[in-house]
């Protein structure tokens, strides 16, 4: 049976790949102590912790849930704009994105209260930019396919214009306390500081040309569209200026909204354990519920409008003495009028991407002695009755949910965690969400005396070929954790 | 000793991760992208009732006026153009035989093109024409540098006589499904 789990490691490991979208490798992953960040009520062994500084915890991921960069670009001679046809445009919904989102943390420290040793303190800084784009299906056929020959008589979408994208430094504090031996909450409270948000989301109208009553074709068009921007101007003024000092004032600018001189916002997370029995643990975590008031270097452009046009028309007798011949030039004119696009600054609330976990968690197979006897912390220890510490195995189910432009997105995983000893701690688990359904991610965590160190990899199947992969995600870490004052 | 061979078989898999590898890809074929949308618009459309070309009298024009028209001549446009074709739909419901006739002048005011439509009488059928331009048809270098469209209406029976139909008149329709390289 061993030898069957090594295998199967060295097999999961070795078939090349670092993935996932949600954070689920991380997620109740105790042993690290990153696991406060996806759920502020885990529960925790350590006396303190200390991140190395920049680190501690870097997580990269992207995702695209229609076309992958090898359907496109792979060295396959078929015909670009063949592929491009057959692969994108024929087959991409409004549904389908492409993502990416990069956490770097700055600083974590984590430690238990003197007088209250069942409470654990942490705060610290991250870094974050999370972007998302929803395939403009619609716009992209129009631009691709144009409104004549099929299209004629189809109502081109423009809501299907559908983008989110911010860059955000936070400043958190976070506290953990274990209410019982089978009860652990926690909660955090974020101070955003916002580097640049942009957000296009709510947009409607549709474009249409048909038979025309009058003329040949008539086209339609109705918009009501808007990309909202904070921070964003500033960067481009910069960069626009070029005066020599570009890539200092960048930095300058990029520092002074890094920290606390950009948009600022405020946020909780909030999370728990529950011990059902000795060996059964549900949690569940809400994590940003939180917005930024976007008041300062705010850009907003704006399309709105409707009209109908059927080309230059000209009615006799009624302008018969019409002797203008600028009617291309007023039939111009006219649409531009009936489709004023402008520009404001007027601030706007973002909502930060709203976060849900959740889990259900057996454990099995008692280590014959508990890992943290010694760990001073008399919290989760050996004998505090903590299934964690005590059992070796855990076996689960996951679910996360969080928050989209076009709504809710959800993965359910299933893991398996052992651990040998304090040294190792080994977590693989499958995902299924819109990206992926063979999504097999591993995580691995190391404590070499103090030393922490942590990775943890997705969708391990599709390594054998990076860029074929519809979701990439890796998260590594280095920490000092102290169980005894060491 | 376990604890080694487990470190050893992670360390192992890890590095096989890090062999991990890709597909060759090739970033340049964007290059070879073609965008080439249809794009379909109502150009131009012209009605007239029998009163007004009966006050024009028996072979007069009853209009004629150049028309400012830019939508193909604009240098992004003109550079992109690569075929299309211009449909011209005619209902005459009036007594009288009438010639149309559309001309595509350039910048200069010089003619570089012209459409003749001689249409019968009421009861006629609709007179339909699709004109190709580029590959197969008319040069594009027609519309390219066309800068206005000179419209002429000549009736060519009497200036008296009244169709019996419902409100009579000349209907000329038109419309354009050109081809683009944008890329």
């Amino acid at each position: 049976m061993r030898m069957t789990f090594k295998i199967l490691w060295i097999a999961l490991l070795g078939s090349t790949s670092i993935f996932a979208q949600n954070k689920e490798l991380l997620y109740n992953f105790n042993e690290i102590p990153q696991s406060l960040m996806v759920n502020p009520g885990v529960k925790t062994s350590q006396k303190w912790h200390v991140g190395i500084p920049v680190v501690s915890g870097l997580a990269f991921q992207g995702a695209t849930s229609g076309v992958t960069v090898n359907d496109l670009f792979a060295n396959d001679g078929i015909d670009f704009t063949t592929k491009v046809q057959e692969r994108l445009l024929d087959v991409m919904g409004t549904k389908d994105d492409f993502s990416t989102a990069s956490q770097i943390e700055g600083i974590t420290v984590g430690f238990r209260g003197k007088n209250r040793p069942d409470d654990y303190y942490s705060f610290g800084i991250y870094g974050e930019m999370d972007i998302i784009t929803y395939w403009p299906k619609d716009l992209a056929i129009l631009a691709f396919e144009g409104n004549g020959g099929g299209n004629l008589g189809r109502s081109f979408d423009l809501g299907d214009l559908n983008l989110r994208g911010e860059m955000i430094n936070v400043f958190h504090f976070g506290i953990n306390r274990k209410v019982s031996n089978t009860l652990t909450l926690g909660a955090r409270a974020k101070l955003y500081s916002s580097i640049f948000q942009f957000q296009s989301i709510k947009n409607s109208g549709s474009f249409t040309t048909i038979p025309g009553l009058n003329n040949v074709y008539e086209s339609t068009i109705t918009a009501d569209m808007q990309l909202q921007t904070a921070g964003v101007r500033g960067f481009y003024d910069i960069v626009e200026e070029d005066t020599g000092s570009t890539r200092k004032d960048v930095t300058s600018l990029f520092t002074e909204r890094v920290l606390l001189g950009g948009n600022l916002g405020f946020g909780l997370d909030f999370g728990f354990s529950y011990n059902l029995n000795p060996q059964t643990t549900i949690t569940g975590s809400i994590l940003d519920l939180g917005f930024i008031n976007n008041s300062k270097d705010v850009w907003n452009y704006t399309f709105a409008g409707s009209t109908t046009t059927d080309g230059i028309s000209v009615f006799l007798p009624d302008e018969i003495n019409n002797v203008n011949n600028d009617l291309w030039e007023e039939l111009v004119d006219e649409i531009d009028a009936a489709l004023p696009h402008g520009e404001n600054q007027s601030s706007y609330i973002s909502w930060r991407p709203l976060k849900v976990y959740g889990s259900l968690t057996y454990d099995f197979g008692q280590g014959g002695g508990a890992v943290l006897d010694n760990c001073g912390c008399a919290v989760n220890g050996g004998g505090g009755g903590s299934a964690l510490d005590y059992y070796r195995n855990s076996v689960g189910g996951q679910l996360f949910m969080i928050k989209r432009p076009r709504g809710v997105q959800a993965a359910l995983t299933g893991f398996y965690q052992r651990r040998f000893g304090r040294v190792l701690s080994l977590k693989g688990t499958y995902t299924v969400d819109k990206y992926s359904l063979s999504n097999i991610g591993l995580g691995a965590n190391f404590q070499l005396g103090p030393v922490n160190f942590y990775v943890l990899a997705d969708n391990l199947l599709s390594y054998s070929n990076l860029a074929d992969s519809h979701y990439a995600s890796l998260q590594f870490g280095f920490n000092i954790i102290s169980w005894n004052g060491n | 000793m376990k604890r080694l061979h487990h470190c050893t078989f992670l360390l192992l898999g890890f590095l096989f991760m890090m062999t991990a590898c890709t597909e060759e890809q090739d970033f340049s074929q964007v290059d070879d992208l073609r965008v080439t949308p249809t794009l379909a618009s109502g150009l131009f459309y012209m009605e007239s009732d029998e009163a007004t070309i009966n006050s024009a009298g028996a072979f007069g024009s009853f209009y004629s006026e150049e028309v400012n028209f830019d939508a193909f001549n604009e240098q992004y446009v003109a550079e992109r153009l690569i075929e299309g074709v211009i449909t011209y739909e005619i209902d005459n419901t009036t007594s009288k035989e009438l010639r149309l006739i559309i001309e595509f002048l350039d910048e200069a005011g010089q003619p570089l093109d012209a459409e003749i439509f001689t249409v019968e009488a009421d009861p006629s059928e609709t007179v339909i024409r699709d004109v190709l331009y580029g590959p197969g048809g008319k040069s594009i270098d027609i519309v390219a540098n066309t800068s206005s469209l000179r419209v002429s209406a000549i009736n060519l029976g009497d200036g008296t006589s009244v169709s019996s139909t419902d409100d009579p008149k000349i209907i000329l329709r038109s419309g354009a499904q050109f081809v683009f390289r944008l890329k």
